[in-house]
């Protein structure tokens, strides 16, 4: 048996820079902090699984543990493993509804009126806080009624007159809850003679399910859309998306933490701040106007691991008369399904709180975020609308 | 997408320097693979402290003339060493830490393990002594710590400040605060690190109304009448420096704070305020990726590849290469030979593999891997099979040519050529006229 098991967290030298940036250790006294959890923890797991702790069930895995690793540790993706393997996740109901957000999507859409008034209403909410645990203090998610690719049906014939054409990968949120930004991706890109297509079928990257356990779902979920990437990239030059957690998860966690092989496509998926960065350096720019606003941004975790933020500053940057003020790099502490979860509510409120501070003090028009979930959290903690940046881009085409 | 600069190490070296440029208004961009080194650092800065024959500096600056010519101060000189200390010291407050010095003099410091270093900038919760006489005024020296906790050892550095014959006649008194006397409710102290005992502090105890003056008693009951009290680094990160100048106005005592076993408190609250002055003159910090290659063309470096991106290269006008030495994985080496991890630059010839360290450790000699780095010519450019690198400069750790621990010298290198880098590519700006875009 010797050799079967990946060691590379032994390049740990216990520095514990990982603890100096992770939000929970600072939020949440029962959580000891990655290294501990993860290269510390991996050790005596190996000796006996029975040491697996319980205080792997507070890590939100938003990297910044792996962010600030000097010694290239995946200190992350070693705790999401050892609590797979040790079935340390808790699986029940209300695990399933947070984290099957396209199964959740296509049935709430239809009836989306209903939904959303209903969802709002105190007593419902109260309800799924006894019931299910889901935070009654928690605002939730609004659904939409035309979903993103029933409005995309209707105008794809207009995508297909163009020479250029990328692949976009909508993701969940989108889809089904609010299709905003996926219409601006569609507008930009067409001012740059790019056009759309959609994957015939697109299931949720995983990012949610990996969250919450449920691995194998998320690998089958993972092997359909490697599939129909292979399809779609003969007719496209890429796949772009425009959720940062979406794109890492893609590009990056399929073959580190699914196993889920992307090798044939991994250079072709790209975060849409990116692409249109690069096609904005290559000459491909679009006429702007100005654009009179004082902005806030919003860096959200999986786009620092991603190594995304330079391409969305670039974007922001490009766009005359916006001023654009960057955030301190602090995780708003939503973490897509965490902070939802009644036992997560204050921890993940007071790591937050540095951002929405900030926020409140810099008396900005809007705070801008690429990321779904830290627009939920930043909307319902401060005063701000929050916009997409490509909402932005699209403002400002002549 | 094209910077006018682009800073390779996110350390002392590489902020000083991406201040430096963002400051002149420059676009730059700093990339860094990970924490830097600043985690595990005494937050103190060491500009020149001991020379070749063992004997203590007491006039930094002066002592620059002295160096052999190949050390990176001798290329500056002293007057250009001097005012990017100045530079880094006006930024620091601006960030809100006032380091102090002695004037020209160096200072000494104590360490975790007793020892006396000498050095010449310090935090002000680091209590300086004279670099002459570091027992001046000292009759009673009280060393205490938090019950429980095991990266401070008060007895180890009681028997290292004994071995000094200055303090032969000072009377030592070891102590423990109990984590019951001052209402903290650790799950499990022996695993607490600097870090979490701050945090725990913060927590229980000093977020209360009477938190200070409970600790503050705790500490007089502990330290009885001594002249200094010394307490390991875990009070707080962000404004640990003002948490010890109120204890000690509530105590009347003198209180020094150590940096401990890894994390440092005082060298991350140097890191945090050096990352947040970068970021308030709007430069962009790029952290946990990792610089795979350079495109080099005629002598000059034009773009580089990262591993997050490696399809859509970074180009600048001006390139500084702050990757740090051995540990900060800017220098590799193996059996036989000594290599740039980062580009592949000339290093300084490293000899038989059996003169690059001594045989014992710490015998107190010099080992040759110490000055192992980076050759560069008097503008600090590096060379690529012989050939400089015209736009490419290199500082901090990554450096041949001097010995950072044996002479003390590693913060004042790392500003210094830092800052010097950075004003390069400032000047060649302002003479020449393109603006990136």
């Amino acid at each position: 048996m010797l050799n079967l098991i990946n060691t590379s967290f032994d390049n740990c030298i216990k520095c514990t820079v990982c603890t100096t940036r992770c939000p929970v250790a600072e939020a949440n006294p029962d959580y000891p902090g990655p290294k501990q959890a993860g290269p510390d923890g991996e050790r005596l797991r190996i000796k006996n699984p029975e040491l697996y702790d319980e205080a792997l069930k507070h890590c939100t895995n938003c990297k910044r543990c792996e962010v600030a690793c000097p010694s290239g540790v995946h200190v992350g993706t070693v705790i999401q493993l050892a609590k797979a393997k040790h079935g340390g996740f808790k699986k029940g109901p209300r695990e399933f509804m947070l984290s099957h957000t396209d199964l959740m999507g296509s049935l709430s859409s239809p009836a989306a009126p209903v939904v959303n008034t209903v969802t709002r209403l105190k007593p419902v909410k109260k309800l799924l806080d006894k019931t299910l645990g889901i935070d009654e203090r928690r605002t939730l998610p609004k659904y939409t009624g035309q979903t993103f690719r029933s409005w995309f049906n209707k105008q794809s014939g207009t995508q297909e007159q163009f020479k250029r054409k990328i692949s976009f990968f909508h993701g969940c949120f989108t889809n089904y809850n609010d299709p905003t930004v996926g219409k601006h991706l569609v507008s930009v890109l067409n001012a740059m003679n790019i056009g759309v297509s959609l994957m015939k079928k697109e299931k949720c990257c995983g990012v949610p399910l990996i969250a919450n356990g449920f691995f194998d779902k998320a690998r089958k979920n993972a092997e359909l859309n490697m599939n129909q990437f292979a399809r779609s990239l003969t007719e496209t030059e890429c796949v772009i998306a425009t959720e940062p957690s979406c794109t890492m998860t893609l590009r990056d966690e399929y073959p580190e933490v699914l196993d889920v092989d992307n090798s044939e496509v991994k250079d072709r998926i790209f975060f849409a701040s990116a692409f249109i960065a690069r096609e904005f350096a290559r000459g491909n720019q679009p006429d702007m106007k100005p654009v009179k606003l004082r902005v806030a941004y919003h860096s959200p975790c999986h786009l620092i691991k991603a190594g995304g933020v330079i391409h969305t500053m670039e974007l922001l940057n490009s766009i005359p008369g916006l001023e654009v003020i960057m955030l301190d790099q602090k995780c708003c502490g939503l973490s897509g399904t965490y902070g939802f979860k009644k036992e997560n509510y204050s921890t993940s409120q007071s790591i937050g709180q540095g951002i929405f501070d900030q926020i409140e003090a810099l008396g900005v028009d809007y705070v801008v975020t690429d990321c779904e979930s830290c627009k939920m959290q930043v909307e319902m903690n401060t005063g701000h609308t929050v916009l997409h940046p490509l909402t932005l881009l699209a403002q400002s085409l002549t | 997408m094209k910077y006018n600069s682009i800073i390779i190490g996110g350390g002392l070296a590489g902020l000083t320097s991406a201040i430096r440029c963002a400051e002149a208004g420059l676009k730059t961009a700093l990339i860094s693979a990970g924490d830097s080194a600043l985690t595990f650092a005494s937050g103190s800065i060491d500009v020149l402290g001991i020379r070749q024959n063992n004997s203590l500096v007491q006039y930094p600056f002066e002592e620059i003339s002295h160096l052999p010519s190949g050390h990176p101060y001798q290329k500056l000189g002293a007057g250009q060493v001097k005012q990017s200390l100045h530079f880094f010291t006006g930024q620091m407050a601006k960030a809100g830490i006032q380091m102090s010095s002695h004037g020209q003099q160096n200072h000494s410091r104590l360490t975790a393990l007793g020892a006396i270093r000498p050095t010449w900038l310090s935090q002000p919760g680091t209590k300086a002594l004279s670099i002459a006489a570091p027992a001046a005024g000292l009759r009673r020296v009280a060393i205490i710590n938090i019950a429980g906790f095991r990266d401070f050892q008060p007895a180890l550095v009681a028997a290292g400040m004994k071995k000094h014959p200055e303090f032969a006649g000072v009377e030592f008194t070891v102590a423990d605060i109990n984590a019951e006397t001052v209402n903290i409710n650790a799950r499990n102290a022996y695993e607490l690190r600097s870090l979490e005992m701050a945090r725990l502090l913060k927590r229980d105890l000093f977020s209360q109304p009477k938190g200070l003056t409970i600790f503050a008693s705790a500490i007089q009951k502990a330290a009885g009448n001594a002249d200094l009290v010394v307490l390991p680094s875990v009070l707080a990160v962000e404004n640990g420096n003002e948490l010890i100048s109120q204890l000690e106005a509530h105590t009347g005592l003198h209180i020094c704070e150590l940096a401990t076993l890894p994390p440092s408190l005082p060298g991350m609250r140097m890191a945090n305020a050096l990352r947040q002055r970068y970021r308030e003159l709007g430069g962009l910090l790029l952290e946990g990726d990792e610089v795979l290659s350079g495109y080099f063309d005629n002598n000059k470096l034009n773009s580089i590849k990262t591993r997050l991106n490696p399809s859509m290269p970074l180009e600048a006008d001006h390139f500084i290469l702050a990757t740090g030495s051995f540990f900060s994985r800017g220098l590799d080496s193996n059996q036989s030979s000594l290599t740039d991890k980062t580009f592949n630059l000339d290093v300084v010839e490293a000899g038989q593999r059996e003169q690059w360290s001594n045989e014992r450790f710490l015998n107190g000699h010099q080992h040759g891997f110490s000055y192992f780095g980076i050759e560069t010519n008097e503008r600090f450019n590096p060379y690529q099979n012989g050939k400089a690198i015209t736009n490419l400069y290199c500082a901090g750790g990554v450096l041949g040519g001097f010995n950072p621990v044996a002479e003390a010298s590693a913060g004042g290198v790392a500003i210094s050529t830092g800052w010097f880098a950075a004003n390069q590519i400032i000047a060649q700006r302002s003479g020449s006229s393109g603006t990136a875009k």
